[in-house]
């Protein structure tokens, strides 16, 4: 479980995030919505330790990760996939996942079979280099080299961006299945907020770095005004 | 009445103008004496009344800036009179270094790379200098130091064709290799450059006879001794530096500065980044050749194991401490250039080293790569850069009070 | 073909290999230290040169050559790893001549310092191996028990860096900390540390090959006895392309082969400036290196 509370964040004058508070449960999916410029992004680099806030405190189960560095916050089981997948295209989608497995107590070759049956495509491709895989199989590859290091967090960075519908869906999907599985506690910032709220248990919509709804998925899902002003789902 | 508008400072102008060839000529013991102090006198006194004239950066600054080089040329000129013949070296050795250090920090402050081999194309423009002078006996000065220009420019040239794309190491590294060559390159035509004994001039370079026909052989003044050759060198310097401050400010300047902050941006606005790069690479290279030549000139020989990596070094050494990127700078470093050996060998015995020994004669290196190290970590921009910032750190805190 | 021509040219490859794997391992140490952290390393010569003087020359009258060896080496990776934590690290996202300058600077004072302790006469290094060439039908040909020596160790140290980076857990953190440091730390790897390790293996390598110059009995150990070698080291590198060691290598051994047969059938004068020549006409045509994929640099 991850609890945020009362965080800001600030780059230089600028204030990205404001007094923002929320909690992740573990075993459901935590929705972050919000247009561009929203502080979505902001917020899961606050959370991995890429930035340091200004004020306020982020807790994974009781311990406070204020001041750990990125690397230690990811060794304590928190999983990010950042923005725009981050994944190493002059390696080898095997090289990606080995990388992945680094920090992981688990068997490497164990570890690599549970991935590539999950996402058998990764299994086909494994001696290519990333560079040449598609937009959701490099989705793909960075989920799956998030997970190969058995995270009980997993933070997800726009997923969904320029991918067809179609593989949206199925990711998102897939996500779902391994939030139940797994019992991980998910935070997934969209902008695509219908997909989002389709799989997600709860929201939090960001507007301008402050909290505008924190509630049940299907409340926000159902209140016209957050639809139109903040979420840009105009029927 | 347009001098209404200048208040009274004309009239004072003149009345100083007036008082001082009153001076000059009271003071001096021959005609001639007397017309060049008053000339030295009137020179500068005009060139302080323009300089301190409202609004004149503002409106008219090429004027502004001719104004302060030949204020700045007249007053030092002047001052050699008076100079013991020491000094009077070591100042002409530091101005030809300041004109060296002045293409480095151009080549900075414009394009944001670095050379680590002015020193081989200062040996260029010193090699060209004697050999021309060998040849070719009655050039008049001024055309052979322009013919060691425009060669250091040329060498300029072909090792900065691929400078065209290349970014900071890649450059710094190429000329470092160069630095590190020139030696074994002089000794592979050393039929033309002497190798490693070097050339002398042919004979000690006369003064020129316009200057002497001019003062004649009644007075001391410029023509004595080696003093002229300090006074060539000085207004030289004031020639070099004159050019530079109007590339800097000019559209080139600008444009070259841009690729320095950002080139992606220079190149998106237009700004030819192989053209002005080259261009910056062989300004670098000729003022370092023209500082090479005024050397040999002052030495009356050159001798090319001078032009080691080690004086490359000393020049990056010189114009970071100096204020790499501007033009105080490149006056700073010359200065301490002048003076470097004196302090050092007051160094030395202020702490009782042995001079002959180790220590003694690496201190030189040892106290440039220091400085270097700890300039570059503490204030990047130099003497002149931390000066700038406790001027302008002055001005707001005045301003705001 | 004329059997003088041929021995000749046999001389040249073997004695242009024997320099050519040093030129090589001078690149290879270039391109450690430029893909971990971006600075192309000035003081690459006399860094290992301090190390050299320490282990070969401090401690040689107590022990023999191979524990010399030893301890210049763990001296080496002291420097690196020291030097990286104390005075590069204040460098990183500065601009890019600010490294350079600084590592000039760190460049002389390391030669200025060994100059002043050891002083700058030649310090003959005593190893087991004999600089006097091999005899092939009762005549010499360039290769000797020495050049054997460094040649195979050249090599050696080659496999080993390449093993360690393709096969290998901290291989793959030091590549993909060189990569993608963001990403790296997002997966729990240690970049800072790999940093520091990237100058400590680059520093073990050119303290192995500045052990390898200054044992040859003709050359000494030198407060600047790498300058020149660095030079070539530079070139090297500069045409491999300095994000690819296996480039540097092979275009150290390809330059040292090249530069062996202009000194011997033009002139020893010329090989500098062949070596500028080579460097200018391949920045020219390959910017990037000649071994490097192009890419496009980011703003």
């Amino acid at each position: 479980m991850i609890v945020v509370e009362g965080l800001s964040v600030s780059f230089g004058a600028v204030q990205a995030l404001r007094d923002v508070s929320f909690e992740a449960q573990t075993g459901k999916i935590t929705a972050v919505l919000g247009s561009n410029g929203a502080g979505k992004t902001t917020l899961l680099r606050t959370i991995s330790g890429l930035k340091e806030p200004a004020s306020g405190s982020v807790m994974l189960n009781e311990r406070s990760l204020l001041h750990v560095k990125p690397e230690n916050i990811a060794r304590l089981g928190v999983g990010h996939v950042p923005e725009g997948r981050g994944v190493i295209g002059e390696f080898t989608v095997e090289e990606n996942l080995r990388l992945g497995a680094m920090m992981a107590k688990v068997n490497l070759s164990a570890g690599l079979e549970e991935q590539y049956e999950r996402f058998p495509v990764l299994g086909e491709r494994r001696k290519q280099h990333a560079a040449k895989l598609s937009g959701g199989e490099r989705q793909m590859l960075a989920m799956a080299r998030a997970l190969i290091a058995q995270p009980s967090v997993l933070l997800l960075d726009e997923p969904s961006l320029g991918l067809a519908p179609l593989v949206t869906s199925q990711l998102m999907h897939s996500i779902h299945d391994l939030c139940a599985t797994k019992n991980l506690t998910v935070i997934l910032v969209e902008q695509n907020a219908s997909t989002a709220l389709r799989i997600s248990d709860h929201a939090v919509v960001l507007h301008l770095g402050s909290v505008v709804a924190n509630d049940v998925a299907s409340k926000i899902a159902a209140d016209e005004d957050l639809r139109r002003y903040y979420l840009g789902m105009v029927e | 009445m347009d001098w209404l508008r200048f208040g009274r400072r004309p009239i004072i102008t003149t009345a100083l103008v007036a008082a001082a060839v009153v001076v000059a000529v009271v003071t001096t013991s021959t005609v001639r004496d007397g017309v060049a102090v008053s000339i030295a006198l009137a020179v500068a006194i005009a060139g302080v009344a323009t300089l301190t004239s409202k609004g004149i950066r503002a409106t008219h600054p090429a004027l502004a800036r001719a104004a302060l080089t030949v204020t700045a040329v007249d007053v030092a000129l002047f001052a050699t009179y008076f100079f013991s013949a020491t000094t009077n070296f070591n100042l002409a050795i530091g101005a030809a270094m300041s004109i060296v250090l002045l293409g480095l920090s151009f080549l900075t402050g414009a394009s944001g790379q670095i050379s680590l081999g002015n020193g081989a194309f200062m040996g260029v423009g010193a090699l060209i200098m004697a050999i021309w002078a060998n040849h070719h006996a009655t050039t008049p000065i001024a055309i052979t130091l322009l013919i060691a220009v425009v060669g250091g420019a040329f060498v300029g040239l072909l090792l900065g064709l691929p400078a065209t794309r290349l970014r900071g190491p890649y450059l710094a590294g190429m000329t470092l290799a160069f630095a590190v060559a020139f030696t074994g390159i002089v000794n592979t035509f050393s039929s033309w450059t002497g190798g490693d004994a070097g050339l002398q001039l042919p004979s000690a370079a006369p003064a020129p006879h316009w200057l002497v026909s001019f003062f004649s052989a009644q007075t001391s003044l410029f023509t004595t001794g080696t003093m002229w050759l300090t006074d060539i060198t000085i207004v030289v310097t004031g020639v070099a530096f004159f050019f530079m401050a109007n590339l800097f400010a000019s559209r080139t300047g600008r444009a070259m500065r841009l690729i320095r902050d950002n080139d992606v941006a220079a190149e998106l606005v237009g700004v030819s980044l192989p053209r002005a790069r080259v261009i910056a690479f062989i300004v670098s290279s000729a003022y370092a050749a023209l500082g090479g030549a005024l050397w040999t000139l002052i030495n009356n020989s050159v001798s090319p194991p001078t032009y080691s990596f080690a004086l490359s070094v000393t020049i990056l050494s010189l114009i970071v401490i100096g204020g790499i990127g501007t033009i105080p700078g490149a006056l700073i470093g010359g200065l301490i250039y002048a003076y470097s050996t004196n302090v050092i060998s007051w160094i030395t015995t202020q702490t009782g080293l042995n001079p002959q020994g180790n220590f003694a004669s690496q201190l030189n290196g040892i106290i440039f790569g220091g400085l270097l190290i700890v300039t570059m970590l503490f204030a990047p921009m130099g003497i002149a850069g931390a000066v700038r910032r406790l001027w302008v750190h002055r001005r707001t805190k005045t301003a705001l009070e | 073909m004329d059997p003088f021509l041929t021995s000749r040219i046999v001389s040249d490859i073997l004695g242009g290999l024997t320099n050519g794997v040093i030129y090589g391992l001078v690149a290879l140490s270039l391109v450690l230290i430029w893909r971990s952290t971006g600075i192309l390393n000035f003081a690459q010569g006399a860094m290992p040169m301090i190390a050299t003087y320490i282990g070969m020359v401090v401690f040689a009258h107590e022990f023999s050559y191979w524990p010399c060896v030893a301890i210049s080496l763990v001296v080496g990776f002291a420097i690196g790893g020291g030097t990286e934590r104390l005075l590069v690290r204040h460098l990183y996202g500065k601009p890019e001549i600010n490294p350079i300058v600084v590592m000039v600077g760190f460049l002389i004072v390391l030669e200025g310092v060994a100059a002043a302790v050891w002083s700058t006469e030649p310090r003959g290094i005593v190893n087991p191996f004999s600089p006097i060439d091999f005899q092939l039908g009762g005549k010499p040909i360039a290769m000797s028990a020495f050049s054997l020596y460094e040649v195979i160790t050249a090599m050696v140290v080659m496999t080993l860096v390449a093993v360690l980076f393709r096969y290998t857990k901290l291989g793959l953190q030091l590549r993909a900390s060189a990569l993608a440091p963001e990403v790296s730390r997002l997966l729990g790897v240690r970049v800072s540390r790999m940093l520091t390790l990237g100058w400590v293996l680059s520093m073990g390598v050119g303290t192995i090959t500045t052990i390898l110059v200054a044992s040859n009995f003709f050359t000494g150990l030198t407060p600047q006895v790498m300058d020149g070698i660095f030079a070539f080291g530079f070139i090297a590198a500069a045409v491999g392309g300095l994000d690819s060691p296996v480039g540097a290598i092979i275009s150290g051994i390809c330059i040292g082969i090249i530069l062996q047969f202009v000194g011997d059938f033009l002139n020893s004068n010329y090989i500098i400036l062949v070596a500028l020549g080579i460097l200018i006409v391949s920045l020219m045509v390959r910017p990037n290196g000649l071994f490097t994929k192009s890419s496009v640099r980011r703003v």
